[in-house]
C-alpha cells in the first residue's frame, strides 16, 4: 500500500511534467491541425535555456524560468512562419517539416551546450515532507503546483479572453474566423508560440528532476505525445488527465518491469489508443480529416 | 545527337548498364575505408526503399524503420550467437521475424492516420529501443559481439571488397523489385490509396489490407538491411537502431524524393557519404542536414528525384500553345446494345425506410426507392437536401444509421465500399476524386484491377503471373481510352487537364470496373451545353450496355431528356417520384425549389431538349455545392 | 452595364447597424483554374435597400458573394462602399469596413457556446458596454438565442445556426449585411422564420444582398433581384415582377 501510494506520488509529479508537454502538443493541433514534433526539442532546449540562466547566469530560478520560455516562444514563431505556406495544405508534409527543426534544434543543443549533460541542483532546499508516511519531496509539490497553475492559465486564456475565444474559433472553422476579421495567420503563430513557452516550462521544470542532455526531448516528448493523444488530441483537460495517466503508467513499469519500462508504456498506450482512438476526451468534431 | 537515333528504352538500357558497369569497377578505386563506408551506404539505402514504400508510395507515416532494422540484426546475432544457428538460416528467420514485427506494428495504421500513425510507430520504436537496451538477451547498451562470418561458396566474405558485391546483389534485386511493384498493379493500388483512400476504397481496394501490406514491405526491406549489417559489422549495439538514426532515414528520404525509390536510394547513399565526409563536424552536418530537410519541404516537397519532372514541366509550360491544339477530346465510342433485362424483373437497388443521423442532424428520413435493372433514375432536390448522402450510404461509404439496403439480391446496407464495388456498384464524385499523382491512364488501371488483395503472393513466388495480368489490364486500359476519346491524355496527370475533361474520366474510371449500377453525382456539374449533350449519349450508351444508372443532377434539362423516372428529395425526406413531366409539375417540388407552391400554378411551356447556352463554361460546384458533400463524420475516424 | 438603382424608403436605425453606404459592384469576375465561374457581374446596393441574387445550383452565386469577400480570388472589377473602395481589401478587413457575412452552410463554431459565438462576430470591435447593448439587440431579435446563451452552437439545431450565424454578423455592426442561402436545409416553417427575421431587418433600415436557390424567400425579403444562369445575370427586376415571371422557373428547371 505504502509502495503503490509512493509510486502514485512520484508518478504525479512527472505526470505534470508530461501534461505541460502535452497542452503545447493539443494548443497547436487544437488551432492548425498539426502535430508538432519539434515540439519536444524545443522543451529541452528550454530545459537547457532553463539551467543555464539558473546555474551560469546565476538568475533566480523563476526568472531565468521566463527568459527561457521567451526565447522558445520566439523559437515557435520562427517555426511556424517557415511553415505557413504549407498550413491547411498537406499536414504530412508540415508534420516533416516539424521533424527537420527538431534535427536542427538538437544540432543548435549540442553546439551551443555540448554533449555531456548538466545534472540541475533543486532551488528547494527544505527536506522532503512526510504525509501518511509517504515521503514527498518539496521540489515535485512545487512542480505539480505550477502545472496547476499553467493549466488554470490556459484554460482562463482560452474561455475568458477575447485572443484565446479568436483562437479556437480559427481552430473550427478559419473561414468564418476570417470573415468576423481574426487574422488566422497571426493567431495561429501566437498559439504556436505559447505552446513552445509550455515546453520550455515543462523542460525548465524537469530539470532539476532529471539529467539535462540533448536527448532530454525525445522521452519527454514522446510521452508527452502519448499523453496527449491518450486524454484526446486537441483537449486541454485531456491532456492533464493523459499527462497523469502516462506519468502513473510510467513510474508503476519503471518499479515492476525496470528497464522495460518504456516498451510496457509504449505497449500499453497502443492498446488503448486502438480501442479509442480519440481518446478520453477526443472529440470528432475538433480531429479533422 | 547519337543519342536521339536510339529509342528511350535503348537509352535506359544503355544508361542502366554505364551504372552497372561503374558499380562494379567502383571497389578497385577505392581504399579498405571507403569501401567500408560504400558499404554501409548501400544498407542505409535498403532501408531507404522501404521507407519509401511505405510513406512515399503508400501515404502510410512509418517512424519505426529503424526497429525494422533492429529486429532483422539483433534476431541474427541472438539466432547465430546464443542458439547456434549458422548465418543463412538465421537470415532467413531474422527477415520473417522483421516482418512479422512491421505486420503489428503496422495494425495501429488500420485505425489511424498521419500524425497519430506517426507518434504511434515512433513510440513503438522507442520501446523496441528501450528493450535492446535493457534486456540480457541482447547484451544491453554493450550489444552483441562475435557474430559468425557469413560463407559463400568460393567467395571470402570477410573482405568488405567481396561483400560490396553481394550486398550490391541484394540491393539491385531489391530496388528491381520495388521497382516492379510500384509499376504493376500493387504499387498502383498503394499510390491510389495514398492519393485518395476513400476513392481508391470505391474501386474494390481493400484498404486495410493494403495498409497492413504498405509495413510489410517496409519490413521486409528493414530486415534484409538488418541482416547485412550483422554480416558486414558482426556486431550490434543500440546506438545504431537510435531514434536519432531514424530521422536522419527520414531526411535521406525527403531529401531523394519520397515518392521514387531511385530517389530513395540516391538520398540515402548521397547523405551517407556526405555524413561520413563531414564526420569531423556531425554535428554542422546534423544542422544542415535538418535545415535541408525544412528547405525542402517547403520548396521542394517531391525532393531531387522531383526536379526533372518539375524542370520539364517548366519548359512544357513555355511553349504549351503548340502543343495544346495536338491533343484534344475524341468522340466518345458508343458501347454495344444488349438486350436490356425485363422490367418486371426483380429490383437491382432497394432502399427501405433508410434514416441517416449525423450527431442529431437528420440528413436522411425514412428514405424508401426501388431501382429496376435498365433504368436511367434521376435523383433531385435543392442543396442540402440528402442526395449526396443517400449515395454515400448506397455505396457503403456511411453506414444507415436504421433501414435497409439491397443490391441484387444481397443485403448491402452493412457493406464496405470495396465489396460493394467488387459486386457491382461504381460511382462518381460530385467534387471529383481523381487520383492526382496518377496519370490517367492509372487511374483507369486501378479500377479496372478486381483482383483481391491476397493475390499479391504472386508477386513472392510467381512474378509472370502478375506481368500477363498486367498486360491485360493494359490492354483492357487502351481500348477503355479509345472509347470515352481519351488517349490523348493517357499519360497526363489528371489535375492538369480541363474540368469537362476530368468529369469524363471520372466516368470512364467508374466504367472500368464494369458495374450493374453507376452512381453519378452531378456528372453536368461545371460542364457546358455541349459537353453536358455529348454526357447524355454517353449515359444512355451506358445504360444501353446494360448497367443501369442512378444519377443526381440539378441540371433538370438532363435530367429531363435522359431519366425515365426521377426522385425528389427535400430536407432528407422523398418528396415526389414519377416521370419527369409528372415531377416538375408537382406543386411540393415547385415549393421544394423555389420555396413557393403558388409558382407551380403559372402554366409551363412544353419541355423542349435544352438548348446549349453559348455562354462561358461555368465551374463553380467546387464552390457552391460543397456543403452537401462535406457531410460531418465519414467512416474514417482520425483522419 | 447592367447597373441597377434601387430608392431607399425609409432610414431608421437597424439594430447593430451602421452608417448605411452604398455597395456597389462593377465587372467583377471570379475564375477557377483558368474557368470562368462569374462573368463581370455588377449592381449596386442603396442604404437600406435589399437586393436578392437567386438561381439554379452552380448559377455563381456563392462565387460572387465569396469574390466580394475576398475569400476567393477577384478576377477583375471593382467593389466600393460608400466612399471606400475595397477592391484590393483582404477577407479579414472586409468586417472593418462594414461588411457583414454569413456564410453559406452557416458555419458556426461548433464548439463554442452561442455567446461566445456572438462575442466573435463583434472581434473587429472592442469589447465593451456598446457590445452588450449590440448582444442585446440581437437577442432581441432572436430571442432563442439568448436562451441558449451557454449551449455549444454545435448542439442547436440548423434553423438555429441559422439564426446565430446572421446574429454573429450582426455583432459587428455592420453597414450591409452579405446572406449566402440561409434557407438551405432548412423547413419550410423555419425559412418562414428567417425571413420574417430578413423582413424585420430590412424594416429597421439594415441594407441586405441576398443569395439564394429559394426564390420565394428572396422576392419576399427583398424590393430587387438579380437572376443568374451560368455565371452572368440572365435577369433583373423588381421582385415583385420576377415572382410573376414564368422566365424565373424556366432557368431555375433549366428548361
Amino acid at each position: 500500500m505504502q509502495e503503490t501510494l509512493q509510486t502514485l506520488v512520484g508518478g504525479l509529479s512527472l505526470g505534470a511534467v508530461y501534461a505541460l508537454v502535452a497542452m503545447g502538443f493539443s494548443l497547436v493541433y487544437r488551432t492548425m491541425g498539426l502535430v508538432n514534433f519539434a515540439h519536444a526539442d524545443i522543451a529541452m532546449i528550454g530545459a537547457y535555456a532553463a539551467s543555464t540562466f539558473y546555474l551560469t547566469s546565476k538568475l533566480p530560478f523563476a526568472v531565468a524560468m521566463v527568459v527561457a520560455i521567451a526565447v522558445t516562444a520566439a523559437i515557435g514563431l520562427v517555426i511556424e512562419r517557415v511553415l505557413r505556406p504549407l498550413e491547411n495544405k498537406d499536414f504530412d508534409l508540415m508534420l516533416i517539416g516539424t521533424i527537420g527543426f527538431g534535427i536542427v534544434l538538437q544540432a543548435v543543443a549540442i553546439l551551443i551546450w555540448g554533449t555531456t549533460g548538466r545534472a540541475v541542483r533543486s532551488p528547494v532546499r527544505s527536506a522532503p515532507l512526510d504525509l501518511f508516511g509517504v515521503r514527498v519531496r518539496t521540489y515535485d509539490l512545487l512542480v505539480m503546483a505550477v502545472a496547476a497553475l499553467a493549466v488554470l492559465g490556459l484554460a482562463w486564456f482560452l474561455a475568458r479572453t477575447k485572443r484565446g475565444a479568436a483562437m479556437q474559433a480559427v481552430a473550427m472553422d478559419h473561414e468564418a474566423a476570417t470573415a468576423v476579421g481574426i487574422n488566422v495567420g497571426r493567431s495561429n503563430a501566437l498559439a504556436f508560440s505559447i505552446g513552445a513557452g509550455l515546453a520550455a516550462l515543462a523542460g525548465g521544470l524537469v530539470g532539476p528532476m532529471l539529467y539535462v542532455d540533448a536527448s532530454l526531448g525525445g522521452a519527454l516528448g514522446i510521452k508527452g505525445f502519448a499523453a496527449a493523444m491518450l486524454g484526446g488530441f486537441g483537449s486541454i483537460p485531456g491532456a492533464v488527465v493523459g499527462g497523469l495517466a502516462i506519468g502513473v503508467l510510467d513510474s508503476y513499469a519503471a518499479g515492476h518491469f525496470q528497464g522495460y519500462s518504456v516498451l510496457v508504456t509504449f505497449l500499453v498506450f497502443t492498446a488503448a489508443i486502438m480501442i479509442r482512438p480519440m481518446g478520453v476526451f477526443g472529440e470528432r468534431t475538433v480531429s479533422r480529416a | 545527337m547519337k543519342l536521339s537515333v536510339k529509342g528511350p528504352s535503348a537509352t535506359r538500357a544503355g544508361g542502366l548498364a554505364a551504372i552497372a558497369v561503374a558499380a562494379w569497377l567502383l571497389p578497385y578505386g577505392l581504399g579498405s575505408y571507403s569501401i567500408h563506408v560504400v558499404n554501409i551506404a548501400i544498407i542505409y539505402a535498403l532501408l531507404a526503399i522501404g521507407m519509401g514504400l511505405a510513406m512515399g508510395i503508400s501515404g502510410q507515416i512509418n517512424l519505426a524503420q529503424v526497429a525494422f532494422f533492429g529486429v532483422g540484426a539483433y534476431t541474427l546475432a541472438i539466432l547465430t550467437t546464443d542458439s547456434g544457428y549458422g548465418f543463412w538460416a538465421a537470415a532467413v528467420i531474422a527477415v520473417l521475424a522483421t516482418v512479422a514485427t512491421g505486420l503489428f506494428v503496422g495494425i495501429p495504421a488500420l485505425r489511424m492516420q498521419s500524425h497519430y500513425l506517426g507518434i504511434v510507430t515512433l513510440g513503438l520504436a522507442l520501446g523496441f529501443i528501450n528493450w535492446i537496451t535493457n534486456a540480457s538477451v541482447t547484451g544491453g547498451a554493450d550489444g552483441i559481439s562475435g557474430i559468425p562470418l557469413p560463407t559463400l561458396p568460393g567467395i571470402d566474405l570477410s573482405s568488405e571488397y567481396l561483400y560490396y558485391y553481394l550486398e550490391l546483389v541484394v540491393c539491385a534485386f531489391g530496388l528491381g523489385f520495388g521497382l516492379f511493384v510500384v509499376r504493376t498493379s500493387l504499387g498502383r493500388r498503394l499510390r491510389a490509396m495514398r492519393d485518395d483512400s476513400l476513392a481508391a476504397g470505391a474501386m474494390g481496394a481493400e484498404i486495410p489490407l493494403l495498409r497492413m501490406t504498405a509495413f510489410l514491405l517496409a519490413s521486409l526491406y528493414g530486415g534484409l538491411a538488418g541482416v547485412l549489417y550483422a554480416g558486414l559489422i558482426r556486431y550490434v549495439a543500440p546506438e545504431t537502431f537510435s531514434i536519432g538514426n531514424m530521422f536522419i532515414l527520414l531526411a535521406m528520404v525527403i531529401i531523394g524524393g519520397r515518392r521514387s525509390l531511385v530517389g530513395c536510394v540516391v538520398g540515402a547513399v548521397g547523405l551517407t557519404l556526405i555524413r561520413e565526409w563531414l564526420s569531423d563536424f556531425s554535428t554542422y552536418a546534423q544542422l544542415g542536414y535538418g535545415v535541408v530537410v525544412v528547405l525542402m519541404v517547403v520548396f521542394a516537397p517531391t525532393g531531387l528525384a522531383g526536379i526533372p519532372s518539375r524542370v520539364r514541366e517548366f519548359a512544357h509550360r513555355r511553349r504549351r500553345s503548340h502543343t495544346e491544339d495536338r491533343a484534344r477530346l475524341r468522340p466518345f465510342q458508343p458501347y454495344e446494345a444488349v438486350e436490356t433485362p425485363d422490367a418486371a424483373d426483380e429490383p437491382l437497388l432497394e432502399i427501405r425506410s433508410v434514416t441517416k443521423d449525423f450527431r442529431g442532424l437528420r440528413a436522411l428520413d425514412d428514405v424508401s426507392l426501388t431501382v429496376r435493372p435498365g433504368e436511367i433514375r434521376g435523383i433531385v432536390g435543392p442543396n442540402g437536401s440528402g442526395k449526396t448522402t443517400l449515395f454515400n450510404v448506397i455505396s457503403g461509404f456511411y453506414r444507415a444509421t436504421s433501414g435497409q439496403v439491397r443490391f441484387g439480391r444481397r443485403a448491402t446496407t452493412t457493406a464496405r465500399p470495396y465489396a460493394l464495388s467488387l459486386l457491382g456498384v461504381a460511382r462518381t464524385f460530385q467534387n471529383l476524386r481523381l487520383f492526382g499523382q496518377l496519370t490517367v491512364r492509372e487511374n483507369i488501371l486501378v479500377a479496372l484491377d478486381r483482383t483481391r488483395t491476397y493475390t499479391i503472393w504472386q508477386y513472392a513466388v510467381w512474378q509472370p503471373g502478375v506481368v500477363r495480368r498486367e498486360r491485360q489490364l493494359r490492354r483492357q486500359a487502351q481500348e477503355l481510352l479509345e472509347r470515352f476519346g481519351l488517349t490523348d491524355f493517357a499519360e497526363a496527370a489528371p489535375g492538369s487537364l480541363p474540368y469537362g475533361i476530368q468529369r469524363r474520366i471520372e466516368i470512364a474510371r467508374a466504367m472500368a470496373s464494369r458495374p450493374r449500377l453507376l452512381l453519378l453525382d452531378e456528372p453536368a456539374a461545371g460542364l457546358n451545353g455541349e459537353e453536358v449533350q455529348q454526357l447524355a449519349r454517353i449515359v444512355r450508351s451506358i445504360r444501353d450496355s446494360g448497367t443501369t444508372v442512378v444519377l443526381i443532377e440539378h441540371n433538370m434539362g438532363l435530367v429531363m431528356s435522359l431519366c425515365e423516372r426521377v426522385t425528389v428529395l427535400s430536407s432528407g425526406g422523398v418528396i415526389a417520384e414519377g416521370t419527369p413531366a409528372e415531377v416538375v409539375a408537382a406543386p411540393e417540388v415547385i415549393e421544394a425549389y423555389l420555396g413557393d407552391s403558388a409558382m407551380a400554378d403559372v402554366p409551363l411551356p412544353e419541355p423542349a431538349p435544352r438548348q446549349a447556352p453559348a455562354g462561358p463554361t461555368q465551374a463553380s460546384a467546387s464552390a457552391e455545392a460543397s456543403a452537401s458533400a462535406e457531410a460531418p463524420a465519414s467512416k474514417e475516424a482520425t483522419r | 452595364m447592367r447597373t441597377m438603382r434601387t430608392i431607399p424608403f425609409r432610414r431608421t436605425a437597424a439594430p447593430a447597424a451602421g452608417t448605411p453606404a452604398t455597395l456597389a459592384v462593377d465587372d467583377l469576375s471570379v475564375h477557377y483554374g483558368g474557368v470562368r465561374a462569374v462573368s463581370s457581374i455588377s449592381f449596386s446596393v442603396e442604404p437600406g435597400a435589399s437586393v436578392g441574387i437567386i438561381g439554379a445550383n452552380g448559377a455563381g452565386k456563392t462565387s460572387t458573394l465569396k469574390a466580394l469577400m475576398g475569400l476567393v480570388p477577384r478576377g477583375g472589377g471593382s467593389i466600393t462602399l460608400g466612399e471606400h473602395d475595397l477592391t484590393r481589401v483582404r477577407a479579414r478587413a472586409m468586417v472593418r469596413h462594414g461588411i457583414g457575412y454569413v456564410p453559406e452552410g452557416r458555419h458556426v463554431f461548433p464548439g463554442l457556446t452561442v455567446e461566445k459565438n456572438l462575442l466573435l462576430g463583434a472581434y473587429a470591435r472592442r469589447w465593451d458596454a456598446e457590445t452588450r447593448a449590440t448582444l442585446a439587440e440581437v437577442h432581441e431579435l432572436f430571442p432563442v438565442l439568448g436562451e441558449m446563451g451557454q449551449r455549444l452552437a454545435g448542439a442547436l439545431s440548423g434553423g438555429q445556426q441559422q439564426m446565430l450565424s446572421i446574429g454573429r454578423a450582426l455583432m459587428a455592426k455592420p453597414r450591409i449585411l452579405l446572406l449566402d442561402e440561409p434557407s438551405m436545409g432548412l423547413s419550410p416553417k423555419l425559412v418562414g422564420e428567417i425571413l420574417s427575421a430578413l423582413k424585420r431587418l430590412r424594416e429597421e433600415g439594415m441594407s441586405l444582398l441576398l443569395v439564394e436557390q429559394n426564390a420565394k424567400l428572396t422576392f419576399g425579403a427583398t424590393s430587387h433581384c438579380l437572376v443568374m444562369e451560368n455565371g452572368s445575370v440572365a435577369m433583373t427586376g423588381t421582385s415583385e415582377e420576377l415572382s410573376r415571371d414564368v422566365r424565373v422557373r424556366q432557368i431555375y428547371l433549366g428548361l
